[in-house]
């Protein structure tokens, strides 16, 4: 236990004299997250404030055929363009979101009473850049065919309730902070993947590195059992990431201060008990992903190889987002106890301000642990090898 | 006091199983300097590192003031000083932290570990760098700071790979008082190295060491006269079977 301190402190002290590492753990990071999570918001925000509320540019292909659709359109904040001679690869080409083509014969169609045909030319592969604008074009255009369904009714002594069977109202419980927000997702997967991988450059350098620069012999040859030896370089990744992970905290929750949550979702103003929160389910990822990372190191056979699976890294904690994404699904209990996915869960939950049960925090906390332990014993087998010290 | 009977060891490369090791034993008396004499590759590194339980032997066994290496690993680590092959030390540390590390890791308490430092700056003379950052270390520097961390816990027994590797003439004369003073303090002292002049002058005894075999043991007064040699480097070229890297 005693030689698990000594071993602590010297790689702490070894790290924090690290300028490099310094510099990336306390002022990279720190600066990158928080910058990264109110760009996107801030995008977010400007985009949909845009789409729903700025002047519509909309190409109109045949505009004379329909001169009062389109002067309607224009007193609805509708900026009526030339078409394109191209529209369907003018779309595809995202010049513009959507393109209205008014149909030849719409004007005798109208006056005859039949239906008149518009067509709606957009992109249904871009939802996210495109869908706003075309489901508020759809709807401008539902207005003008009922308010003018109305007045023909009403034109024929019919009350236009005759028209209208069910009437159809919707009622949103979601909280203020429960509200989708592309930012939402990104928050989780940007705290578990810095949770995850924050302590990388410690714990290669810790191992892979110690045996580059030939100091893992003489260390393995203390009376020092290698077990305390991994345990406190494992540690000591934890410790380094830990601190980055909560001046990243700090420095948010203090952009949070300065910069008034003007156009930023609300959900983004944690107190310190949410913050408090976060720190406590993040926690078994920072030491799974010191284990991981440290097994990694001494399984390498050189500090470039260990460095070539950072890729794969990454790509773990975000595996549970994209499921997420993919196939959205009602939180159950066993959820909490995979790796990743219930560390999730548990940070929409606080960011949603939803409670966590004793049940919740025991399942999530409990599983993590034992996978730490798992790949613990792991890195400590790896640890045993003959070629550990000597294959550099 | 360190025993070695029959050791062996082969690794498996690429091109098959090699033999590094096939049966060496040998004794390395309290109050003896013992050399492991021998060119490249052959042996020496594998045999040494099996003496500090970094490897362990495929058959053999080894004692250690009467510690079996095999049964108690760690008890016979703690009465060995090793400087390695492997010499790096800490960059970012002190030459005097990076001492102060292993005194602490061998379970030394601050203030023994501030007097043996002290003791071992003057007697390897690391007076005007013990308080520098290792890095930009010269390889002398590097190896003093090494040998000082090794010995700091004052092991009875003194495993050398290689110590005078790349040293200058200065650095090498102070390391060879330095181990003569250890040797008068009834420690056993036991070096490899592949340059025979070196060995001659410093060793009580000298082992031989060539693929893998022990191929000649004994006082370089023995060793003359079991060769017919007259001249000591003649009678390691007869004991070796050639002269391949045994000069410096």
């Amino acid at each position: 236990m005693k030689a698990l301190w000594i071993v602590l402190r010297k790689e702490l002290l070894d790290a924090f004299r690290d300028r490099r590492m310094l510099l990336v753990a306390f002022v990279v990071i720190p600066l990158a997250i928080p910058l990264v999570l109110a760009g996107t918001n801030a995008l977010g925000t400007r985009k949909q404030t845009q789409q729903l509320e700025g002047p519509l540019e909309l190409p109109v292909i045949g505009a004379e055929h329909a001169p009062n659709l389109v002067a309607w359109l224009q007193s609805h904040n509708v900026q009526v363009l030339a078409a394109p001679p191209d529209p369907d690869a003018a779309v595809r080409a995202q010049e513009h979101d959507v393109v209205l083509r008014i149909d030849e014969k719409y004007g005798e169609n109208w006056r005859s009473g039949r239906p008149a045909s518009v067509e709606v030319i957009f992109d249904s592969s871009r939802p996210l850049a495109s869908g706003a604008t075309v489901s508020r074009l759809g709807g401008l255009l539902d207005g003008y065919g009922s308010t003018v369904g109305t007045l023909r009714l009403v034109a024929r002594g019919i009350h236009p309730a005759v028209a209208n069977p069910l009437q159809v109202g919707t009622r949103d419980v979601a909280t203020p902070e429960a509200r989708f927000d592309l930012s939402q997702q990104i928050l989780p997967y940007l705290l578990l993947l810095l949770a995850f991988i924050g302590g990388l450059q410690l714990a290669i350098d810790a191992t892979a590195g110690e045996r580059e620069r030939q100091s893992l012999e003489p260390l393995l040859a203390t009376p020092v059992a290698r077990e305390s030896i991994i345990s406190a370089k494992i540690l000591a990744t934890a410790v380094f990431s830990l601190l980055s992970i909560a001046v990243t905290l700090i420095a948010y929750r203090l952009a949070f201060a300065i910069v008034p949550a003007r156009g930023m979702d609300a959900s983004f103003d944690l107190g310190p008990g949410g913050l408090a929160q976060l720190f406590l389910i993040i926690l078994p990822i920072v030491l799974l992903g010191a284990t991981v990372l440290t097994a990694l190191a001494a399984f390498a056979r050189s500090y470039r190889e260990a460095q070539g699976y950072l890729p794969l890294l990454m790509f773990l904690p975000m595996i549970p987002s994209l499921v997420l994404m993919v196939a959205p699904v009602r939180t159950q209990l066993w959820m909490l106890a995979v790796p990743f996915l219930g560390q999730n869960q548990m940070i929409l939950r606080v960011l949603r301000s939803e409670r966590i049960s004793a049940l919740d925090w025991a399942v999530s906390l409990g599983a993590s642990i034992a996978v730490v332990a798992v790949v613990w014993w792991i890195a400590a087998r790896l640890y045993h090898r003959e070629q550990l010290a000597t294959s550099s | 006091m360190i025993r070695v009977e029959g050791l062996r060891k082969s690794f498996q490369t690429r091109t098959g199983r090699v033999q590094a090791v096939d049966g060496v034993s040998f004794a390395a008396a309290d109050g003896q300097i013992t050399g492991l004499l021998g060119p490249n590759g052959a042996g020496k590194t594998t045999t040494l590192r099996m003496l500090y339980t970094l490897m362990s032997p495929d058959s053999g066994r080894i004692l250690v003031d009467g510690l079996d290496a095999a049964n108690e690993p760690t008890r016979v680590r703690a009465c060995l000083g090793v400087l390695p092959d492997a010499r790096g030390i800490y960059k970012r540390l002190t030459a005097r932290e990076n001492i102060a590390y292993f005194g602490a890791l061998q379970g030394l308490d601050d203030r023994l570990i501030a007097e043996r430092t002290e003791r071992l700056v003057s007697a390897l003379e690391m007076r005007d760098f013990i308080d520098r950052r290792a890095e930009g270390f010269s390889q002398g520097q590097r190896t003093k700071t090494a040998i000082a961390r090794a010995l700091v816990h004052a092991p009875r027994n003194v495993l050398l790979d290689e110590p005078t590797n790349g040293l200058d003439v200065m650095t090498t004369r102070s390391l060879r008082n330095f181990l003569l003073e250890q040797r008068a303090a009834g420690r056993c002292v036991l070096l490899s190295s592949h340059i025979m002049q070196e060995v001659a002058r410093l060793c009580d005894r000298i082992v031989v060491i060539a693929h893998g075999h022990v191929v000649a043991d004994g006082t370089p007064d023995e060793l003359r006269e079991s060769t017919g040699c007259t001249n000591l480097e003649d009678a390691f070229v007869k004991a070796i079977g050639s002269d391949e890297g045994l000069f410096a």
